[in-house]
């Protein structure tokens, strides 16, 4: 028979008629206890070997209860010096006896507290007598510390356990194994054995050679952990924006593409964004330095923007009273968001007429002049959405807008009536975080305005929505600061141990 | 967004609701639009409001639109003005800039300390929100017991004169100061007056109001003392200057509207400029007609006509049902109040009939109508050959396109002039906000290098790919920027080298079908004999190498890094 080299080793230092421990095993064959302990379980699943397992127990002395044996109980020091101060007659006072007894410390609570449960006197009201029939030389705990120290055995179980809530000793149990070899076992030591050889790995020549299948593969520690590998991984925020993609294309939503810099006309002006409105001023936008302005607008598109603007749209319309200047819609900016991208495909620009229905997307960068905290960065993906029919409702806009956010985990949107300058009516949308249970943001949303669609060329009505990428990805993953997140202070670390949603 | 804050007892006096808790009053505010935010000090109310309903910046307005809501007001109500016996007379000397006055005077106020208040909260929204920080019409309010109308012309009509000053050609103590200062004093000397300098500080002549007496106010920036309004005050002029007639004219009307609120007389002013003679304030109504079927397919509802005509009075609104141009079509001509700034087509009126009707009573319908979706061809390339770069091993990063000069060019050792791949005219941000970003990246390589410099203490290898946004200046662009996205790529580790990197960027070309060549070249970011051009299709789109120790060092790398970066469009 062949087997590994340390079962034939324990098999070969085994006994039929004696149990041997691991342990002796072990320095028998000059092998590790861990090693021989994986080779007895090995041979007894073969037959070749009983094992049988007894609790040993094994007391050792503290070392407090070491102390005591090489010098006495505290209890004893202050029974005899109680002796010496007379306390067999009559009570004497408790200070006197622990300055005579040199007891200091907790060895004075320690004899205080076995003082009186042994028998060695009473001790009240301050005063202290002592019992002349007591004996310390028949002290069973002495006497049991003593012969414990003395490396003998203790059989009283009383004194045992007393000793050890006195925290004098302690009991340790561990198991021994002990091992038998059976009939078989002796057998196929008598029919002679040879010992297999163990590699490590598979190679070519061993199975071109044919060895395999002589040999045995050492044993990995298969439960261990394995060194740290990282491999690639998609962006988080990317992967966030591939799924709204996903949903959004699910829904028969065409993707737009356009410039992030582009004209203020694009931006805003066509959005019927007033020129002199709060967000149009410096610190909200990144105006260009250079380049400054655009080359060329479409000039009629130009003029029909301005007239919205100065007089409105229709019989009853009325614009703004603000000023407009074609030199300041025709300057460069970061675009604030993606809304350029829809005024620039309404009007035809980018590809053409578009017929309707249609339904197009976008999940693309927007630059905002805001102050870099926790939950705002500078830039930022907008999730921008628009679809085109006739006749739509607000019914229409709050149907579509749940069957996203459904997508998303995200019910129970509410609408809130809302004032956008180029939407009318307008919303923003709230729903219920779906694990804190708040309400929370998450959109904008209305119709178009006229002013903006029919200068645009547009005839029917237009709904759209904007909505921060990152506000659903904080959302679905509950970060707290989206800057390890996004931008060059992330943190490789929590890129690589997110986990993966789907 | 703006606040404003209301105080909830005057508000429940204003409306005569009593007995409405503060949390029911919550919810009534809600409604209308007004989000509750916490309390002041003085246990106020502080509201958010999105700024349409100017007409609501005050408890007055508020409580007016409550009051719609409880259903004790409806249809419109104009207050009525007694007629004009002060003009205000406009000279030729105005500043060209700021050519339009209005006003009115106000008689019989009881102004409390919280009337007061109200009074300059008032006030103050409405510089910031239609007088767009008082540049389009800025407010101020006398007491007119304190004026002295000249008589020049008719003893009967006590006029006060809007005219153009030297900058210190006269002197007036202002508010909140005890010395008589000119002008432009003021705007040297004065708090309020350097918070306001810039709106004037162009001008050649400055904007100031005068009675018999003097100078008593210098718009748009601080108001005399001499003309104070106290709780003492029983009659008011108020008079508003501006770059646009129409909209001091209805920030005119807001404030009537609140002083009529609190049981005040309104009378009309007469505003005589050069050319024409205007009565102020102009309380005339307004009116938009709209057809029904619009109003059923924007709210997606049946109505009953008489429905509609309910929603528009309890919105503080009139219709009146007309024929309109098609046979039996049913058109409504809404009467729209003087304090309405905010709707500028019939579409908004549609609005107002939806809250009123209460837009969440509105069952969501997804509409039937069928398109086909689909992704841009620009996106999918960037996904297919992300796609690639993490199977190659790369985690993939998503960086900030701004950035600053020093990152973009200095720390990567390369000069914006230079001939070499990342160098070129960068797109700049004027007036940037903060000195890290001041311009767009040139390329996405910086942006690696810094991603690696602040995680030098997480596990390497770290093999970080970026397939990102740059653009540079183009003149022959329409918007002068061309914009392109970069695939970047780095490998981190203490054995990273040259061949890591052209093994990952072989592998990108093969499965992208294209032809790669990697001739010799120099670039300042990496080591002399270990960089390549990268050449794809026999066209130079980018550059390869080993990053050189003195840019490593910059960026407290102390392992090397191999590196790559080409335009996404060569994998076309």
């Amino acid at each position: 028979m062949q087997l590994p080299a340390a079962q034939v080793a324990v098999l070969e230092a085994a006994s039929a008629d004696e149990a041997t421990s691991v342990d002796a095993l072990a320095e028998a064959t000059d092998l590790p206890p861990e090693t021989v302990t994986g080779a007895v379980f090995e041979l007894e699943a073969e037959g070749l070997v009983t094992v049988s397992e007894c609790v040993d127990e094994t007391i050792t002395l503290t070392d407090e209860g070491r102390e005591y044996a090489e010098s006495e109980l505290p209890e004893i020091s202050l029974y005899e010096a109680a002796l010496e101060a007379g306390a067999d007659d009559d009570p004497v006072s408790m200070g006197q006896v622990i300055g005579a007894s040199g007891l200091e410390g907790n060895a004075v609570d320690i004899a205080l507290s076995n003082y009186a449960r042994k028998g060695y006197g009473q001790i009240d009201s301050g005063e202290i007598t002592a019992d002349p029939d007591a004996d310390p030389a028949s002290d069973e705990e002495a006497t049991a510390l003593e012969s414990l120290a003395a490396d003998e055995n203790l059989d009283d179980a009383a004194v045992r356990d007393q000793l050890e809530r006195r925290g004098l000793l302690e009991i340790s149990e561990t198991t021994v194994r002990e091992v038998t070899l059976t009939d078989d076992g002796v057998t196929e030591l008598m029919a002679g054995l040879e010992t297999a050889e163990t590699v490590g790995q598979v190679t070519p020549e061993l199975l071109t050679g044919g060895e395999w299948e002589d040999v045995e593969f050492a044993e990995y520690n298969v439960e261990a952990d394995a060194e740290q590998f990282e491999g690639g991984r998609v962006h988080i925020l990317r992967q966030t924006a591939d799924r709204v993609k996903d949903v959004l294309v699910g829904m028969g939503f065409q993707e737009m593409e356009g410039p992030h810099v582009d004209a203020d006309f694009w931006i805003n002006d066509c959005l019927f964004m007033p020129q002199d409105h709060p967000a149009r001023t410096h610190w909200d936008r990144f105006a260009l330095e250079q380049p400054t302005h655009i080359d060329d607008l479409p000039e009629d598109l130009v003029a029909d923007v301005e007239r919205a603007h100065r007089e409105g749209v229709g019989p009853d319309g009325e614009g703004y009273h603000s000023p407009w200047d074609e030199d300041f819609a025709r300057a460069l900016a970061l675009r604030g968001h993606t809304t350029s991208l829809s005024t620039r495909y309404l009007s035809g620009e980018e590809i053409g007429e578009i017929e309707p229905p249609a339904r197009f997307f976008s999940v693309e960068k927007v630059y905002r002049n805001d102050t870099l905290d926790p939950t705002h960065l500078l830039e930022f993906f907008q999730i921008e959405g628009w679809v085109m029919a006739e006749d739509l409702s607000v019914r229409d806009l709050m149907g579509t807008f749940e069957e996203f956010y459904a997508q998303f985990g995200i019910e129970d949107i509410q609408f809130k009536p809302h004032y956008n300058p180029y939407t009318e009516p307008s919303f923003e949308l709230f729903g219920t975080h779906p694990t804190t249970g708040e309400l929370v943001e998450i959109g904008n949303s209305g119709i178009f305005r006229e002013e903006m669609l029919e200068p645009l060329g547009v005839e029917c009505d237009v709904m759209a929505w904007g909505l921060a990428l990152e506000r659903l990805l904080m959302l679905m993953y509950g970060f707290e600061d989206i800057r390890d997140i996004h931008g060059t202070l992330c943190d490789l670390e929590l890129l690589r141990e997110t986990e993966v949603t789907y | 967004m703006p606040t404003v804050d209301i105080d909830p007892d005057e508000l429940r006096d204003l409306t005569g609701h009593d007995d409405v808790g503060d949390e029911q009053l919550k919810d009534d505010l809600f409604g209308l639009g007004l989000e509750f935010e916490g309390r002041t000090e003085d246990g106020a109310f502080e509201l958010e409001f999105a700024p349409d309903r100017l007409d609501r910046l005050s408890v007055e307005g508020v409580a007016r639109s409550l009051r719609y809501q409880y259903g004790d007001a409806r249809g419109v109500h104009v207050p009525s003005t007694n007629s004009a016996e002060w003009t205000i007379t406009v000279d030729d000397s105005v500043p060209d800039e700021r050519p339009y006055v209005t006003g009115a005077v106000i008689r019989d106020v009881s102004l409390d300390e919280d009337g007061l208040d109200s009074l300059i909260q008032l006030q103050e929204k409405l510089h910031a929100t239609m007088g767009r920080k008082r540049a389009k019409g800025a407010i101020g309010i006398h007491d007119l017991t304190m004026l002295k109308g000249s008589s020049a012309t008719d003893t009967d009509t006590p006029t006060i004169e809007y005219v153009g000053v030297e900058p210190d050609e006269d002197r007036f103590v202002p508010l909140d100061s005890d010395a008589e200062l000119t002008p432009a004093e003021v705007l040297e000397e004065h708090d309020t007056g350097r918070t306001y300098a810039d709106l004037v500080s162009e001008y050649e002549r400055y904007p100031a109001i005068y009675d018999d007496i003097g100078l008593f106010s210098f718009p748009p920036v601080i108001n005399g003392r001499r003309t104070e309004v106290s709780t003492e005050s029983r009659d008011l002029f108020v008079e508003m200057t501006g770059t646009d007639q129409w909209t001091i004219d209805k920030m005119l009307n807001i404030v009537c509207y609140a002083l009529a609120a609190r049981g005040a007389t309104i009378e009309d002013v007469t505003v005589e400029y050069d050319d024409r003679e205007i009565v102020r304030p102009d309380l005339s109504t307004k009116t938009k007609s709209v057809p029904h079927k619009r109003i059923e397919t924007i709210l997606g509802l049946n109505l009953d006509p008489d429905e509609v005509v309910d929603l528009a009075e309890r919105s503080g609104l009139e219709a009146t049902k007309e024929d309109g141009e098609d046979a039996g079509e049913l058109v409504y001509e809404f009467t729209i109040p003087p304090y309405r700034v905010d709707v500028l087509h019939p579409l908004d009126v549609i609005d107002d009939l939806g809250r009123a009707y209460g837009f969440n009573e509105l069952e969501p319908e997804y509409p039937d109508v069928g398109t086909v979706g689909g992704r841009h061809e620009r996106s999918r390339l960037e996904d297919a050959a992300r796609t690639q770069l993490v199977g190659l091993g790369f985690e993939d990063l998503l960086n900030f396109h701004m950035i600053s000069e020093e990152e973009n060019y200095e720390r990567l050792d390369v000069s914006p002039d230079a001939n070499v791949y990342g160098a070129g005219e960068a797109a700049t941000i004027k007036e940037p906000y903060s000195e890290d970003f001041t311009m767009l990246r040139t390329w996405v390589m910086p942006s690696l290098l810094m991603v690696l410099e602040r995680n030098t203490h997480r596990a390497y290898p770290q093999h970080l790919a970026e397939i990102g946004f740059t653009a540079a200046v183009d003149e022959s662009e329409n918007t002068g920027v061309t914009e392109q996205r970069h695939v970047g790529a780095v490998l981190a580790n203490h054995d990273a080298g040259y061949e890591d990197a052209k093994a990952r960027l072989q592998a990108l070309a093969r499965r992208f079908d294209v032809e790669l060549e990697t001739p010799p070249t120099e670039h300042p970011t990496f080591i002399s004999g270990r960089t390549a051009a990268v050449v794809i299709d026999g066209e130079e789109v980018g550059v390869i190498g080993e990053v050189h120790p003195k840019v490593l060092v910059e960026h407290d790398l102390e392992v090397p890094v191999a590196a790559f970066e080409f335009e996404l469009a060569a994998l076309q």
